[in-house]
């Protein structure tokens, strides 16, 4: 177990214990993690736990542990939610030690099934022990596998809930939608597969892409912190003049964001705009204008952006939210009302941030956005919420100290092979020279090494891949109900047990960026006003700027201002003319004499 | 059918709306019956954002249009522009069945179909496929090979496309008013119409159209298009630059521009021009030169640039025509010279009857030249029958993007 020490903030010294570990849990999980690795997956280890041995064997994954091995003897349970429990307490050592030492771990399950709703609240029961910071995917069945099965899977995710730090739920119902109905079943569960990967990705990314405005796991938690919600993802690439459009659009028609009409009622929006080096200030004005379109006016926007090498040409726009499904809204009106009547915007840089950016390639003029910001924010109330799929984004309460993570270059990954098609292409050619100098140790690269084997075993069989794919949910199997431990989780608890966040977010700032932020999303959510220490609605200029302290970015933040934002006149509200980066519709005259 | 020889041609452009009525003669020339224009709102860079406002202008217009002429005017031809716009050659090869040896239309509409057979992007549709030159057996440039004897028919096409919706969206502003498009034409293939004549499409020529929004051109070689688009700056932007540098209403800043205003930097007298009630605000000659040099440097730049790339510009015989409104700027013949480095002419169009001093106003160079373009659409049409004519339009409009 490792424990919190105030000590290791400052100087953070072991970078051997980084690593990022994703696992899968039961047919659904290996599926997606087959997935991921077929993808091309080269920073995080994937580790498939299943009880089924042939299942097992058939998976991708570098590492892999057979649940019950003495109990159900290389079978499956059956869908006995209970036999995957003990099946998993049976394998607790391994488990223990497979994601010891790892500082982040994302768990993918589908629930309803026996190994899945049976061993993953197992499995992270052992994750949190180890302190680990935990983020559960997890899919729900479709409706037509019936209703015990349905409340297999509530029961798992309650007590998933109370273990991980965030839960991103999918909906099986959901992402029947995304496909053709005629399509094969293999196609559908791909697809839904895909997304989950997708999404995974895009998470990691996020938090971990260096950030000239950076988004730390403080702020993806912001994003989705509300309980029994649905998880909004949305994701974007493109190339060419209009990129920055273009990839937005992507993201929007991302079929959990339902074309963008769900984001207004999202209470805080995650946005990430990354591009190569060649992302101009005036693209990330551009997609976060059009965002603040769809955003509701109290909506709280953390927005972070960064540069990536690999990324070459293409722009990418990720856009993590989540909304609260038809059940919890009524019961968390009061936060609601509270948290709505202050809007607020969180910027990957805040007004306390220590001096740090440092550390961050080009730059970034975070005040300039942050007015737009302030004017647009005003658009339209939001709408009733539509149930689709659900996202829990539960408090931790877990009295343990909190891990710390490791930046691990990001990995990009097509959420469609027809619209991101793009993406793939410049993947191979990043180099590991936009992660912040700090974080390649040589630590980093030797964790590497069995990832990309696994990507290689993976090509080697697709086909088995393939056909776990139309596995996943075993339909076959008798739902029962198994001897659940009860669940009852205890809101109003983790909301006042908030010590655990803040230690988190600190460990997760001073890890990555230096900076150190002391806003605590619980304490916020029950104190009523949104974060005021750290997030003031409205951040003047002069308060950002001290934020960049090297001579360096405030340099750079001084050049970004030269691109005016104003300075159209009569086509101020038409469609920018953007050639090679400029826009054509401020006078040349202006324009060249600068 | 007596009155299929009237065609209306109408250009909803940034600074104007235009509508000219026009007869053409059984020897083919051209009368221009009458012209119905209102100044243009809600249209910015040559695409329509207010649709409402717009159909005001265009009920003016055509009220206009219809007592000067006395003709009623039920189906027009629409000019499109807009940045949207985009254009790309493309060859098209099929081999003629054995034992058929002779070409015939079925093989011209198959190599057409093939050459079409381009990549858009999935939101666009073909506005026009123009023929440049047919090959047959690797014989190059013939114009019409139907009964030629030959295995292998090529034909290079230039493909103009553009956003669907957007031209969608500039069709339905005219049906609402109610008037019927017959067709629609990129706006520099119709100006080219009247603008170019035979000659200088076989010689090389370059039509810029710099109207108020946009700045358009098509670039002929050897008598065929081999370029053309759309740059979305036009004389609002000089307007605009004018008024943001010197701080002046845009109604003033257009007044100076057209009054005082030079594109080029040549034999500039520096006096201090006196802004029309502005309280005697002052402003240089030479900063108002040096405002407007810097834009349309840019703009022709950006015209300049692909066509210097593709090698076009050497080919241009007689140079280059200036037309559109914002061509009457002075000076600008001198800068576009020292761009292209070619002969520079400005032109409207020439060689119309009827009320037509006007219409040498480089400002009319496109609505007149769709008269033109109809013209030539009808004498292709015994060819085809107008019924399939149509069914051609409605998928041109509307239409796949095959």
């Amino acid at each position: 177990m490792i424990e919190y020490n105030q000590a290791e903030l400052s100087d953070f010294p072991d970078r051997a214990e980084f690593g990022i570990k994703v696992i899968g849990v039961g047919g659904a999980g290996a599926n997606v993690l087959d997935r991921m690795a077929l993808e091309g997956s080269d920073e995080a280890e994937l580790l498939t736990l299943n009880t089924d041995v042939r299942a097992l064997s058939t998976s991708v994954s570098s590492e892999k542990i057979q649940l019950g091995a003495t109990l159900l003897k290389g079978m499956g349970t059956g869908g006995d939610p209970s036999l995957g429990k003990q099946a998993a307490i049976e394998a607790v050592d391994e488990i223990r030690q497979a994601v010891r030492n790892n500082k982040m771990v994302f768990v993918c399950v589908g629930l309803g099934g026996g190994t899945g709703s049976g061993a993953a609240p197992e499995v992270c029961r052992i994750a949190r022990e180890e302190g680990v910071f935990l983020v559960v995917f997890a899919t729900m069945p479709f409706s037509f596998e019936g209703e015990r099965r349905m409340e297999q899977a509530r029961r798992a995710l309650e007590q998933i809930g109370r273990y991980a730090n965030a839960v991103i739920t999918f909906d099986n119902d959901r992402m029947g939608e995304l496909i053709v109905p005629k399509d094969g079943v293999t196609q559908a569960f791909a697809a839904a597969d895909k997304i989950i990967s997708q999404s995974i990705r895009a998470t990691m990314n996020v938090v971990f892409r260096p950030g000239l405005i950076r988004i730390g796991m403080d702020d993806l938690l912001t994003a989705l912190d509300t309980d029994d919600s649905r998880c909004l993802f949305g994701y974007g690439v493109a190339k060419g003049d209009n990129r920055s459009h273009e990839a937005l659009e992507q993201a929007l028609k991302c079929p959990l964001l339902d074309r963008g009409k769900l984001l207004e009622e999202a209470k805080a929006i995650l946005i990430q705009v990354a591009g190569g080096e060649t992302m101009t200030l005036y693209e990330v004005q551009l997609v976060m204008d059009e965002i603040s379109k769809h955003v509701g006016k109290n909506t709280q926007i953390l927005f972070g952006t960064g540069t990536d090498k690999r990324l070459g040409n293409s722009l990418t726009v990720t856009i993590i939210s989540s909304i609260n499904g038809p059940a919890a809204s009524a019961s968390r009106t009061s936060v609601d009302e509270s948290r709505e009547a202050a809007p607020s915007i969180s910027l990957g840089m805040h007004s306390d941030a220590p001096p740090s950016l440092s550390q961050s390639t080009p730059s970034h003029e975070a005040a300039f956005n942050i007015q737009d910001y302030e004017e647009e924010e005003e658009v339209q109330p939001a709408r009733p919420p539509v149930p689709l799929s659900r996202t829990q984004a539960q408090p931790m309460r877990d009295p343990e100290p909190e891990p710390e993570f490791e930046d691990v270059s990001p990995i990009f990954e097509p959420l469609s092979d027809e619209n991101f098609a793009e993406s793939t292409q410049p993947l191979p050619s990043y180099s590991p020279e936009t992660v912040p100098a700090v974080l390649r140790k040589p630590e980093l690269r030797a964790l590497k090494s069995p990832v990309e084997d696994d990507a290689d075993s993976d090509l080697r069989n697709p086909i088995a891949r393939a056909m776990d794919a139309g596995r996943e949910p075993d339909f076959n199997r008798p739902p029962s109900l198994g001897d659940h431990e009860p669940a009852e989780v205890d809101r109003v608890e983790a909301v006042t047990e908030s010590s655990q966040k803040i230690t988190l977010t600190r460990m997760v700032s001073s890890g990555n960026t230096g900076r150190i932020k002391t806003r605590d999303p619980l304490s916020a959510s029950s104190d009523g006003p949104t974060f005021p220490q750290s997030k003031p609605p409205a951040m003047p200029r002069e308060d950002i700027a001290p934020a960049y302290a090297s001579d360096e970015a405030r340099q750079q933040q001084e050049m970004l201002q030269l691109e005016p934002v104003g300075g159209k006149g009569r086509f101020a509200k038409t469609d920018p003319t953007i050639v090679d980066g400029e826009d054509l519709d401020v006078p040349t005259f202006l324009r060249k004499k600068r | 059918m007596a009155s299929s020889n009237i065609y209306v041609g109408l250009e909803i452009g940034t600074s104007k709306v235009c509508m000219v009525v026009g007869e053409v003669r059984s020897d083919g020339a051209i009368k221009i019956l009458g012209v119905g224009q209102h100044p243009s709102a809600g249209v910015r860079k040559g695409e329509i954002v207010d649709p409402e406002t717009v159909q005001t202008c265009l009920h003016d217009a055509l009220m206009r249009a219809e007592e000067r002429s006395d003709v009623e005017v039920n189906t027009v031809f629409l000019a499109v522009t807009g940045s949207h716009i985009q254009s790309l050659n493309n060859r098209g090869t099929i081999r003629v069945a054995d034992e058929q040896m002779e070409i015939t239309s079925e093989d011209l509409d198959e190599v057409k179909k093939i050459a079409r057979d381009v990549p858009l992007p999935k939101e666009n549709g073909y506005i026009h496929s123009i023929i440049q030159h047919y090959y047959v057996d690797g014989q190059d440039r013939i114009p019409n090979p139907i009964g030629m004897l030959g295995q292998k028919l090529e034909a290079d096409y230039h493909i103009i496309h553009g956003v669907k919706t957007r031209i969608q969206n500039a069709i339905k502003c005219v049906r609402e008013v109610p008037l019927e498009v017959e067709d629609i034409v990129f706006s520099p293939v119709a100006a080219a119409q009247v603008v170019l004549n035979r000659e200088a499409k076989n010689e090389g020529a370059l039509l810029i159209d710099i109207g108020g929004g946009t700045t358009d051109y098509i670039c002929f070689v050897d008598g065929a298009v081999v370029a053309s688009g759309c740059v979305s700056i036009g004389g609002d932007h000089i307007t605009n630059d004018i008024a943001l540098v010197l701080k002046i209403p845009l109604a003033r800043a257009e007044k100076l521009k057209v009054t005082h205003g030079s594109a080029s930097l040549k034999g500039l007298v520096d006096v201090e021009l006196v802004v029309e009630g502005e309280s005697g605000k002052k402003v240089s000659q030479e900063l108002l030169n040096q405002i407007m040099n810097a834009r349309v440097n840019e703009l022709l730049s950006l015209v300049h640039e692909p066509l210097a790339k593709q090698g076009y510009l050497d080919r241009l015989g007689k140079g280059i025509f200036l037309t559109g409104g914002s061509s009457l700027m002075k000076g600008i013949a001198e800068v576009t010279e020292g761009i292209f480095g070619v002969p520079v002419q400005k032109s409207g169009s020439s060689s119309m009857s009827g009320p037509s001093a006007l219409f040498e106003n480089p400002q009319y160079a496109t609505p007149v030249g769709l008269i033109r373009y109809a013209q030539l659409l009808e004498e292709q049409r015994p060819k085809k029958g107008r019924l399939s004519k149509l069914g051609e339009k409605i998928e041109k409009i509307f239409g796949g993007s095959r």
